[in-house]
């Protein structure tokens, strides 16, 4: 199916989101759209999925025919699907039901006919998905493989991805793209909407860049990554050098430390931490990594073994307890654990400092946000509520929200979801604090950046621990194997 | 900005006309004039200083409860107990006049001690529901109606047991206190300046305690996000403690005024539902300290002058909970159609 | 933020004006001259039942009714007057309600409404007061305090009660008898031994052995039924009738016993209900309905509040029995009883004989009579003062049940 864009735009409010963007999408092309964050890309994936309408002068036209899209019902229709970031499935409920879902037609299901499409639809993809499993059993992957048959069943000839590697494990990277190279080949229209740009580079025939709102280039494959680099950043961006800060002292140390909870058991770990040191947190989702973490901050009970911080034995101890001794946890869903909606980011300051006194010192929380405002880069202003921010945004707001002095950071995913750009300013940071003597510990599912920016790494798989392996002595390539389950007797 | 705001009051104002609406319809099919009933109410409520001093009288506990309940609702609590955290404070306030009557005391001082016991005893009601919380794992709704079910029976209790009057039996209550034991009244009228006072105050404290402190923010975030509050490193649970705490003190305080300025004695009833009343107000005005003393003045004068209808119109009193219940459901019902249509819009 | 915290300061202080304009002495009450001959004297009536109550309330509201027809005046009335039905109001308040709308004359109707009406006497001595049922301005009686604009009127219902229980103990197979019982106090103790000096009178001459007639009583905790508050009289009805009590007397505001004798009656054991307070409230169950007891207002309200039309009104305290020449002689009886269809005709006799007994002097009210503990009431011959029945202090020996509440 072809797509043409003619003259989008989209004005929220004052905000010109989308800016005159004509764009022409062949049918069966793996189109990629790029963008750093707040670019437009999801606003323009909104508008051709039907979430949202583009202002009137904008034209789609499919196959030649002008259409006007007012819901996601009606994108369907005209064969356009789109999967989101957050897959928006339905958690308590059986696959096979969840695949039936939207499915236009009679009040009775015809189960057996359901069972017999999606048997038939995962053996083509060689999605090994259970229709009798209940949907919030599965990781982000296998939801989105989900999601993409029950759109492709709904009769999508276009699919539409929005940051689809985003917490995803590296096999199930491939096996999506692998999936999506043969939908290709059926003569499907992907479009691919991301910010990496190895993704774009290994995956699509062509790809449209935006900024600002505004369409700033088109490249056709093969690429040059800093043509790509510039036209997205509007100047060319760097990854710093390698270096490490770790030092003599020591800050966490665990010995023997056994965790559990439902779903996992963990034995035996043994761990130094020292100053200024990074630790990374390599694994598939849920192998551990996550109780581990939260164990080191006194959110997860330790079923046996010592965690000393400095020298003093907090085993047991809650999380304010290792709060007050230096230790800080910023978790990876920000709106649901970090951040307060509903209150501004003068507010969250003045949280995070736990002034004494009893009435709000307004002029000193002001000057206190706008200080961290500016120094963290944030766009936003003091009353900004913290939820009408952007992700990179927020995120600079967690970091901000880090006190002063610490010694541990512990960060889950700390730039997931985040461009490049966001991505070197956050670590600039985080390095900061390791040059003030902080440990950094962090999980993240992207290994290059664990090998970017690790000193040393612990690989999980399924409650196992490895030992820690020096960044410097190892590639993506046995990473990916540990994750995977496969080499363990030398690790 | 200000279309936002012009939006906002169209959209309350229809919410309004069609609560009115609703009950009109209700009305005509009685057979009754909406207009006549609406115009009694008004005239019940407002129409000479007596009645509105009555108005006034009703206002305060109700005043009372709605500014407790902001304190819990900030803290993302739902304290339906406070039905059982009025009774209670009546009870203790009762016990503590019966501690004294005889002690030849200053009644004033009496008095005082009265209403702080009032006071003290709706707070541990309340942090009872706050501990069976936070370490029963009881949702506080479910732990609150039990709490006020228990609050009755006791009261039920205490007036055909131990503080009965003697050689009576009857839910009419026990023995009225001497009137040196009442608030001190307005001439010709049952309105206590001091209640009123107790009300307005308690009110602007509550107002300053969610805006103006650090306290307030803290509540609010626990309230808001308790996960992100925890990690904050605010004390999430004793936070949610101390908001039952203040509630259930001035719920407390609203049955003390029940017993030391309206009734004089513990009856049956003697949280009169300003509980239940004060969830609905709170509810109407969104959780907003500074629409609270409009909010329950209204609700308190449709109380007050709904007993118009059945000596003039032979209507029932009841009509004033149909029309409080329709004003909450329709407000409720336009701000989801608010919100709606600013997610559409953007 | 800070504009909202003005205006709420405005209106705050908006309201502290009001208040202190509420300080100065209100203006002068209501008209309280007299209005012009033509228009009609207005008295209001609070009840603390329905006006429909088929007992009690609606006995008040007939009452006044006839009050209307004979003195040409008007009644303004509110009903349901109690704590739980009206929330956050006092019987004095809703009586000033009464006064703002014209009243010159308020009846408080119910014991329950004691407090409100001495505080409402108090504060409006300029308007007349009826306090039904209550003792307060008995000069001889244990609470009086002299209130020049209050009167106290009752009927000796003990008469009207006695021949319920003679009517009872002549119907029952089972010997059996309850009592349903509202609240426990003065009135409620000697309305029940009331009862019960009939039962044992009649059952006695019956030729039966007086060993063999139960006589219980049980308590509801107000003069109705309040879903939560009080216990359910349709569940005490049950527990009697179910227990092979046959006859329930009601002794509560509207009888809800009689339903239960239909139940029960229907599935196979015939029982029998005596009603109360209203002269046509058998009509609920009139095939299970023995007779009722009742109060006929109209006559003693049209006298006291012609005298306080006409200026002689005096306090008053008036407990008066029936007009015996013919109990059921709507203007002059204040105390009835009514037959019911269940009466057989034998048993009708009967307790027309004992109506005759009575109204040519028999005092079942005479000793030996103990208290339900054995302690002595009356000696032998003795025969009771009215202080001695008004304040019964406990139920009667022979009696089941509990004189006062634990």
């Amino acid at each position: 199916m072809q797509i043409e864009l003619k003259r989008i735009h989209k004005h929220f409010g004052k905000v010109h989101a989308n800016k005159d963007i004509n764009l022409l999408i062949p049918s069966g092309a793996i189109q990629g759209i790029l963008g750093e964050n707040g670019a437009g890309k999801s606003t323009l994936m909104k508008i051709l999925s039907g979430f949202i309408q583009a202002d009137s002068g904008s034209e789609i036209i499919l196959d030649g025919k002008r259409i006007t899209i007012d819901s996601p019902a009606d994108a369907i229709r005209f064969g356009i699907g789109m999967l989101h970031q957050d897959p928006l499935d339905f958690p308590p409920m059986r696959l096979v039901d969840n695949f039936l879902l939207g499915l236009p037609g009679g009040l009775l299901l015809n189960h057996k006919k359901a069972m017999q499409d999606f048997a038939a639809l995962a053996r083509e993809f060689g999605f090994a998905l259970d229709p009798e499993s209940y949907v919030d059993t599965l990781t982000v992957g296998e939801r989105q493989q989900l999601e993409i048959m029950r759109l492709l069943f709904l009769g999508a000839r276009v699919l539409i991805l929005d940051e689809p590697t985003t917490g995803i494990s590296a096999a199930q990277k491939e096996k999506l793209f692998a999936t999506l190279k043969k939908l290709s080949a059926q003569s499907i229209t992907v479009i691919f909407v991301s910010h990496k740009l190895e993704d774009v580079e290994n995956l699509c025939g062509r790809a449209a860049v935006l900024r600002g709102g505004e369409l700033v280039g088109e490249l056709q494959a093969p690429y040059e990554t800093l043509k790509f680099v510039e036209l997205m950043f509007g100047k060319v961006v760097t990854l710093g050098e390698k270096q490490s800060l770790a030092q003599e002292a020591l800050t966490l140390s665990l010995n023997n430390v056994a965790l559990e909870d439902a779903r996992i058991k963990i034995k035996h770990v043994n761990l130094d931490v020292r100053a200024g040191e990074v630790i990374g947190l390599a694994g598939m989702e849920g192998s551990g990594q996550d109780l581990f973490m939260r164990a080191c901050a006194g959110l997860a009970r330790t079923v046996g073994g010592r965690i000393q911080f400095k020298g003093q034995n907090l085993t047991g101890k809650s999380y304010h307890t290792f709060k007050r001794h230096g230790v800080n946890f910023l978790p990876a869903a920000r709106l649901e654990e970090a951040l307060v909606p509903g209150l501004n980011l003068m507010e969250h300051f003045i949280l995070a400092e736990h002034p004494s006194g009893i009435f709000i010192d307004q002029p000193a929380g002001e000057k206190l946000a706008a200080e961290r405002i500016q120094s963290f880069n944030i766009r936003g202003g003091p009353l900004s509520n913290i939820e009408s921010l952007s992700g990179g945004n927020q995120q600079r707001a967690e970091l901000a929200l880090l006190q002063t002095p610490l010694d541990l950071i512990l960060l889950e995913h700390p730039t997931r979801g985040l461009d490049i750009e966001s991505v070197i300013y956050i670590w600039g940071k985080l390095k900061e604090r390791c040059q003030q003597g902080a440990s950094i510990i962090f999980i993240s599912s992207d290994l290059d950046e664990i090998l970017q920016y690790s000193d040393r790494i612990l690989v999980f798989f399924a409650g196992q621990v490895s030992n820690p392996i020096e960044a410097s002595q190892t590639s993506v390539e046995q990473l990916g194997q540990l994750i995977g389950g496969k080499g363990w007797a030398d690790a | 900005m200000l279309k936002a705001r012009l939006k906002n009051l169209a959209f309350q104002l229809a919410a309004l006309i069609l609560a009115f609406g609703a009950v009109s319809i209700i009305l005509i099919s009685a057979g009754a004039s909406p207009w006549e009933a609406y115009k009694n109410m008004f005239l019940g409520s407002f129409g000479s200083v007596r009645k509105f001093a009555e108005v006034l009288v009703a206002f305060v506990p109700l005043l009372l409860v709605t500014a407790g309940l902001l304190v819990t609702f900030s803290a993302g609590l739902w304290n339906i107990g406070v039905e059982g955290q009025v009774v209670m404070g009546a009870i203790v306030t009762t016990w503590v006049y019966r501690l004294f009557l005889e002690s030849g005391w200053n009644p004033a001082l009496i008095i005082v001690l009265a209403i702080l016991g009032g006071m003290v005893g709706g707070a541990i009601w309340a942090a009872l529901t706050g501990l069976l919380k936070t370490f029963g794992g009881v949702n506080e709704i479910f732990g609150g109606l039990g709490m006020n079910f228990v609050a009755t029976a006791w009261t039920i209790y205490l007036i055909f047991g131990p503080w009965k009057r003697p050689g009576v039996a009857s839910m009419s209550g026990t023995e009225p206190f001497p009137d040196e034991f009442s608030l001190p009244l307005l001439a010709n009228l049952r309105l206590s300046p001091w209640a009123l006072a107790l009300g307005l105050i308690a009110i602007v404290i509550i107002y300053f305690l969610l805006q103006g402190t650090y306290f307030g923010l803290r509540l609010k975030a626990v309230g808001k996000n308790f996960r992100a509050a925890y990690l904050l490193g605010i004390p999430t649970w004793r936070y949610s403690l101390y908001s039952f705490l203040i509630c259930g003190a001035l719920a407390g305080a609203a049955g003390a005024v029940q017993v030391a300025a309206v009734y004089h004695r513990l009856l049956p009833s003697i949280s009169s539902g300003y509980g239940y009343l004060g969830l609905m107000v709170a509810m109407l005005i969104n959780y907003q300290a500074i629409w609270a003393v409009p909010v329950a003045l209204l609700f308190a004068a449709l109380n007050i002058g709904s007993i118009q209808l059945p000596i003039v119109m032979k209507l029932d009193s009841s009509l004033s909970g149909v029309l409080q219940g329709a004003l909450v459901l329709f407000v409720l019902l336009m701000e989801g159609a608010r919100q709606k249509l600013i997610k559409r819009a953007s | 933020m800070r504009k909202n915290f003005a205006r709420f300061a405005m209106f705050a202080m908006a309201l502290m004006l009001a208040l202190s304009a509420c300080g100065q002495p209100a203006a002068t009450q209501a008209p309280a001259t007299s209005a012009p001959a033509n228009e009609p004297f207005v008295f209001g009536m609070l009840y603390v039942g329905p006006y429909n109550d088929n007992g009690w309330s609606q006995a008040q509201y007939e009452g006044g009714l006839y009050v209307e027809k004979q003195l040409g005046a008007k009644m303004l009335y509110l009903d349901k007057v109690n704590p739980a039905d009206r929330p956050g109001t006092t019987p004095d308040q809703l009586a000033e309600e009464l006064v703002a709308k014209g009243a010159k004359l308020i009846i408080f109707s119910s014991d329950d409404m004691k407090d409100g009406a001495n505080a409402f006497a108090k504060a409006h001595p300029d308007i007349n007061v009826i306090m039904t049922s209550g003792d307060q301005v008995w000069a001889d009686g244990k609470n009086y305090t002299a209130t020049p604009n209050m009167t106290n009127i009752m009927g000796r219902m003990e008469y009207g009660k006695m021949i319920a229980g003679c009517a009872s103990a002549l119907s029952s197979k089972t010997g059996q008898i309850g009592y349903l019982g509202p609240l426990i106090n003065d009135e409620t103790r000697r309305l029940a031994a009331s009862a019960y000096l009939g039962a044992k009178y009649c059952w006695e001459k019956a030729g039966k052995n007086a060993a063999d007639l139960k006589f219980k009583v049980d308590w509801v905790g107000f003069w109705f039924h309040i879903p939560g508050t009080t216990t359910d009289p349709v569940q005490i009805s049950d527990n009697f009738y179910t227990t092979g009590y046959d006859v329930v007397i009601s002794g509560i505001d509207n009888p809800v016993n009689l339903g239960e004798a239909q139940k029960q009656t229907a599935e196979g054991t015939p029982s029998f209900g005596l009603a109360y307070d209203y002269v046509a409230a058998c009509e609920a169950a009139p095939d299970v309905c023995l007779g009722t007891p009742y109060f006929n207002w109209g006559p003693e309200y049209t006298k006291a509040i012609a005298s306080a039309q006409d200026g002689s009104w005096k306090s008053q305290f008036i407990w008066l029995g029936p007009d015996w020449s013919n109990i059921n002689n709507l203007d002059t009886s204040l105390v009835g009883f009514e037959n019911g269809p269940a009466l057989s005709a034998d048993a009708a006799t009967a307790v027309k004989s004992f109506i005759a007994e009575l109204a040519g002097g028999l005092n079942l009210w005479t000793g030996p009579l103990n208290l339900q503990d054995g302690s002595a009431y009356l000696k032998d011959g003795e025969v009771a003062t009215d202080q001695q029945v008004w304040y019964l202090p406990q139920l009667l020996e022979g009696m089941e049940g509990l004189s006062a509440s634990k």
